[in-house]
């Protein structure tokens, strides 16, 4: 599956308050095309109300990033070992393994 | 073995090294948000490589996250169709965020720290807040850092109704924080 890149109408330089604030999110995302993301960035830069959304979307991202735990590396280490159980199974037995034969997790 | 069988089982496991192995850490981090808990997560994710393990052969080498995510996702329903909900995170999680936060902004005066504190305390119990199909797509991207067709992938939706669901998502966390007087109300 792909992404593709939202392009906003209109050949202007500069987009209006309406057209940026239908893309706002998806441009913050960096999800719009480069000319869509270069007409939202001059609007964002001239209009002081519009800029001024953006930037609490941006703090909102920015604390949502500040909430990711880290990993827990022991998991991690158990996957990695698990990963290589699985393909150490021919070997041993030839069969393919089964959920029943999967090791427990800790 | 056979040899030639040997032979089969050697690719499958150089696909399998190749393929599933580099996507263990967001194999991990989408389990986790689907699931809530981090042990979870971990029987989430064995349970996905067991699986990817056993149709390795039939895949086609294309986008391996999404076709893992995929796995994933059909694994997490498969698991919740015979288990109890997923419990919701405690309280005293969010303190212990908010403190680790506090921790990491050195530099910072007094009074910035407490509204920083206070604007990702808001975010948080916003976050918890919402209707799980919005919860789920905002961690997955914005906690998370998945792309749109990866969380699509992850949720089994259009890529539209990830972006419909964050713009929803995210255009009530920032009601929250209006109403807590953290930021101005929208005047557009």
């Amino acid at each position: 599956m792909s992404t593709k890149p939202r392009r906003m109408f209109g050949n202007k330089e500069t987009a209006s308050c309406l057209q940026v604030m239908r893309v706002l999110q998806s441009y913050l995302d960096g999800h719009t095309d480069e000319v869509t993301a270069r007409r939202v960035a001059n609007h964002l830069e001239a209009c002081r109300r519009c800029g001024m959304e953006a930037s609490i979307y941006r703090e909102m991202k920015a604390a949502l990033a500040r909430q990711a735990k880290p990993l827990d590396d022991e998991s991690l280490v158990r996957l990695r070992q698990f990963s290589f159980s699985l393909t150490q199974r021919h070997d041993d037995d030839g069969g393919e393994p089964s959920a029943d034969e999967a090791p427990p997790s800790a | 073995m056979e040899p030639a069988a040997r032979s089969d089982s050697q690719g499958s496991d150089a696909a399998f090294a190749r393929y599933v192995v580099p996507e263990l850490e967001v194999l991990l981090r989408v389990a986790r948000s689907l699931t809530g808990r981090s042990s979870d997560a971990e029987d989430l994710v064995q349970d996905t490589l067991l699986r990817a393990y056993n149709s390795i052969d039939r895949f086609d080498g294309r986008h391996p996250r999404a076709w893992l995510l995929t796995i994933l996702r059909n694994t997490n329903i498969n698991r919740n169709r015979r288990r109890r909900p997923v419990l919701l995170d405690d309280q005293d999680a969010t303190l212990e965020r908010l403190a680790a936060t506090a921790g990491t902004m050195d530099g910072e005066t007094p009074e910035g720290l407490i509204v920083g504190a206070e604007f990702d305390a808001v975010i948080s119990d916003a976050l918890n807040s919402l209707p799980e199909r919005y919860r789920q797509v905002v961690t997955l991207v914005d906690v998370e850092g998945l792309s749109y067709a990866e969380a699509a992938d992850a949720l089994a939706v259009p890529i539209g109704t990830v972006m419909s669901r964050l713009h929803r998502a995210r255009s009530r966390m920032r009601q929250r924080l209006a109403a807590a007087g953290l930021v101005s109300r929208r005047k557009l």
